[in-house]
């Protein structure tokens, strides 16, 4: 059964959410939204329905996010609940609902960013946690793990710069080099202790990006194959557990245009209703 | 990292790269600000703003330095909070947490600094109306509270006191209809919006009621009239105003 960090939401149930919840953290160019980008297509292949999201995506929040990170007047607490807006906003109606209909959610970034943003900027670790406690429990986190020294060049010669990424409103002083090294080693040094406490697989992504993806694929592959998904399978196409262990195996057993429409519906994005709004998790009173 | 430093808060080692949090922004604490900070509560229809306005009047005709904040005001947020709302992609969690990004929005940038003026800063609604109405559409009522925890403690929290039918009454011969979500439609308590409006503001006066001990709310029978719920505040107010020698008086 799945969990939450401690406390439900209104109308939030979680009995019956078959998917699985992946999630790939790392700091700003680790290479996350790369290997994400990588696996998604992977995972179809397989015969697997994914939906990736990421922070900012929410039909809610997302552009006023944007909108507000435009100028520079967006304080630290205002941040950091706009955040967590938009992170409530596709929990309840993306990612539960695709959990719900069997999906794999892939996600670039968790509630783990969005604590170690908000830390870094001195916000009560206690205060931010509790917010972030109606968030599930995921199967899995592969944090993406670089040092600054290596994530230094990988900035400055593909986007330069960012006004938020260098921490510009947590430093003091106008060097962006300087408070870039400061604001990332501060969220290294969160990350590194946030992996401990949240058990992450941590992976080297100063590594060849084939080979951080082939170590992906073996980890999602072992998520996958954990109890609560074989079962879902087993049902969903009447077949012993047992007989499916192996990856190729499963795969061929998955074959999306022979399978009977009956069970058809968890492997299609458009037929699992997964359209916006249609999810919408509206409460239960009593 | 000069400024670094370790703590334990709970199970959790906690490392405060900027230093610990800064306290006036914890646990409603008293704010220790030259400001003072008047904020009225009630439901809709309780007369609680027609009473701030009379204040406000009143306090910038002795001099004061006053300003006024509205709830879901904030430049930065209120339009993502009005496309939830018109397209009623709203839950209890996510008008929570807009409604925050909102207030947060205006301590940082705007009741806090004029706190630390000295200004004297009015508030038409507060916390107190978000641990209502998100207790009231089955928010945890501790969760909500946390989530406030870097407002400042207002000065003197009013609360006007109202019969629900004396304020539905004074309401329905002033408007046609009641919106979506202040009728509470999004929790399906009823599909009438006027019997709606109803057992949702009936929820929140339960809710309104439990805070009067729990936060030492100031009640005012606004059943009374204009004049005299007047009369009242400004005494209470103005005890608070004669043992404040930093207060900014208009030049």
């Amino acid at each position: 059964m799945r969990q939450t960090y401690g406390k439900l939401l209104p109308g939030m149930k979680l009995g019956d959410l078959a998917g699985k919840l992946i999630v790939v953290e790392g700091t700003d160019g680790a290479g996350r939204t790369t290997q994400i980008n990588m696996l998604k297509p992977w995972l179809e292949e397989l015969g697997h329905a994914v939906l990736d999201t990421g922070m900012t995506r929410s039909h809610l929040a997302g552009e006023g996010i944007r909108r507000a990170k435009e100028g520079n007047n967006l304080g630290r607490v205002t941040q950091s609940l706009f955040y967590a807006t938009d992170f409530v906003d596709r929990l309840e109606n993306e990612v539960i609902p695709a959990l719900r209909a069997g999906f794999i959610v892939l996600t670039d970034r968790y509630i783990y960013s969005l604590m170690a943003r908000a830390i870094v900027r001195g916000m009560d670790p206690a205060w931010i946690r509790g917010i972030y406690s109606a968030a599930l429990v995921p199967d899995a986190v592969f944090y993406l793990r670089l040092d600054v020294e290596q994530l230094i060049p990988r900035v400055i010669f593909s986007r330069g710069f960012d006004y938020w990424e260098s921490g510009m409103d947590v430093f003091p002083g106008q060097d962006m080099y300087e408070n870039f090294r400061s604001y990332q080693a501060a969220l290294l040094a969160e990350f590194d202790r946030l992996s401990v406490e949240f058990r992450f697989e941590t992976l080297d992504a100063s590594a060849d990006t084939k080979l951080v993806f082939a170590q992906l694929q073996a980890k999602v592959q072992r998520v996958l194959e954990a109890d609560s998904r074989r079962t879902y399978l087993s049902r969903m196409f009447e077949q012993a557990p047992s007989s499916a262990t192996h990856r190729e195996e499963r795969a061929v057993t998955l074959p999306r245009e022979t399978s009977t429409r009956d069970h058809d519906w968890a492997f299609h994005p458009v037929a699992a209703n997964l359209s916006p709004g249609n999810g919408r998790n509206m409460p239960e009173h009593k | 990292m000069n400024t670094g430093s370790n703590m334990r808060i709970g199970p959790f080692e906690v490392f405060y790269p900027m230093g610990a949090p800064a306290p006036q922004l914890r646990h409603n604490g008293d704010h220790n600000l030259p400001g003072r900070l008047f904020v009225v509560e009630g439901i809709d229809g309780s007369g609680k703003s027609t009473q701030l306005s009379l204040l406000h009047k009143w306090l910038e005709s002795k001099g004061y330095g006053v300003v006024f904040s509205q709830w879901n005001s904030s430049e930065l947020v209120k339009d993502t909070t009005k496309l939830g709302k018109k397209k009623k992609m709203l839950t209890p969690a996510t008008f929570s947490l807009i409604h925050a990004t909102d207030f947060a929005d205006r301590i940082e940038r705007s009741i806090l600094p004029l706190l630390k003026a000295g200004a004297v800063v009015l508030c038409d609604r507060y916390i107190y109306t978000a641990f209502a109405r998100d207790v009231a559409r089955g928010m945890d009522r501790r969760w909500v509270r946390d989530l406030y925890d870097f407002a400042a403690k207002p000065t003197v929290a009013f609360y006007f006191r109202v019969p629900l039918e004396t304020a539905i009454g004074r309401l329905v011969t002033g408007r046609d209809g009641f919106k979506f979500y202040e009728a509470g439609l999004d929790i399906g308590l009823s599909d009438d919006p006027t019997e709606s409006f109803r057992l949702f503001q009936g929820r929140i006066v339960e809710e309104y009621e439990k805070m009067i001990p729990e936060f030492g709310l100031t009640v005012v029978d606004a059943t009374l009239p204009v004049e005299v719920q007047q009369a009242q505040v400004r005494q209470i107010v103005k005890t608070h105003l004669e043992r404040a020698k930093d207060l900014r008086v208009r030049p």
